[in-house]
């Protein structure tokens, strides 16, 4: 497991418009917090901090501060949605020796077995393990999963040192049967046909609609709210 | 085709395009996703295209979810018609994409493969889109 040093500034302005000038600093704003102490407000470096979370969420981070180094774990990591860039953090302390849950991932290994389709169900799971040995990712083997079968959180082989902390019972990945060749192209057919398929098939739709536009407006809304207003139905009509 | 199968109101007013996604912005199903880098109105037939597209090409090798539903009815009134008398009639159902949606997720295919099953799924729709791979973190 990575474990980072990160230079902690402490943080005395808050509000949307320090966090900005914050940001175009290239730092961080983050809070810490746990052990049922105060929390504390930092401004870490960011692209350290996003170079220390970009391969493994559950890093444990060293922040040093005034008061002197201190660990922690990214609790939630909050990042824009189209530039990727982090933009606040949660940490919480954590302890030598403690005992943290946290999520890892889950790398599935191997292949399913033939006309198998592997559906992940979870993606994470939820391990109780000492805050400063957490595993990176949990394997599991879906070697030859056939269909109907499926895997359970209580069936995953854990690291050493660490306990499930989430329902033995949740699936984790099932295997699904595949549809044959001739349901897919009856299946897309059908949709193509309902689509009117091709530029024929658009203009045959439109002509459809435009006729139909003289006494029913619209042939796709006759799943509307039947008892709604709608009193000037004859919009339509041409007015002078 | 996506269409609801009974509103509460038949005319609605246009959907507000500003603003970023507020939610929906990571992947939750599978492994692939497109993202909305524009905002959209998507309508049922060009979400159905862009699924048909993805499912020609991976064939039966995975799994697709749709994440949007067109649940706004855009009303057009009728050509050659002069103003007044009302609103049009209902003419589209459309999804109000914003920045940062995610659009459609897929699972099962090796990357290559789903990443050109994507592409041609993007050239269905209205906006400007990419395709995403979900990584460690997420």
């Amino acid at each position: 497991m990575a474990e980072v040093r990160i230079v902690a500034e402490p943080r005395t302005q808050f509000g949307k418009g320090h966090a900005r000038r914050v940001r175009m600093a290239h730092k961080v704003p983050a809070v810490l917090y746990g052990h049922g102490d105060e929390p504390r407000h930092f401004s870490l470096p960011g692209h350290d901090l996003m170079m220390a979370l970009r391969h493994d969420a559950n890093a444990l981070l060293t922040l040093e501060t005034a008061d002197g180094d201190q660990l922690a774990l990214a609790k939630s990591v909050v990042r824009d949605p189209l530039k990727g860039h982090l933009e606040h953090v949660d940490l919480v302390a954590v302890r030598k020796g403690e005992k943290v849950t946290v999520e890892v991932a889950i790398h599935l290994t191997g292949a399913g077995g033939p006309d198998t389709l592997v559906d992940q169900q979870t993606m994470t799971l939820t391990i109780e393990a000492d805050a400063t040995a957490l595993p990176d990712h949990v394997e599991v083997s879906i070697q030859g999963l056939q269909p109907g079968q499926k895997i359970t959180a209580g069936q995953v082989t854990l690291p050493s040192g660490t306990t499930l902390a989430q329902d033995a019972d949740h699936v984790i990945v099932q295997g699904l049967g595949v549809q044959t060749e001739e349901q897919l192209e009856a299946e897309l057919a059908a949709a193509e046909e309902e689509l009117g398929s091709g530029q024929a098939g658009a203009e045959a739709h439109e002509a459809e609609a435009a006729a139909a536009a003289g006494e029913e407006p619209e042939g796709e809304s006759e799943g509307d709210a039947a008892g709604d207003d709608d009193a000037p139905k004859s919009e339509t009509s041409t007015e002078e | 085709m996506l269409i609801p199968r009974r509103v509460k109101h038949r005319k609605q007013h246009h959907p507000d395009r500003s603003g970023a996604a507020k939610g929906g912005t990571a992947l939750a199903f599978g492994e692939y996703g497109i993202q909305a880098l524009e905002p959209a109105y998507v309508t049922n037939r060009q979400i159905e295209s862009a699924r048909i597209a993805m499912t020609r090409h991976i064939r039966r090798g995975g799994k697709v979810w749709i994440n949007i539903y067109p649940d706004r009815p855009l009303t057009k009134k009728p050509a050659e018609t002069r103003m007044g008398s009302g609103k049009g009639s209902p003419e589209w159902w459309v999804a109000n994409v914003k920045p940062g949606r995610i659009l459609f997720e897929l699972s099962g295919p090796p990357e290559p493969l789903a990443k050109e099953a994507m592409r041609r799924a993007m050239h269905k729709l209205p906006m400007k889109c990419r395709f995403i791979v979900r990584e460690v973190g997420d």
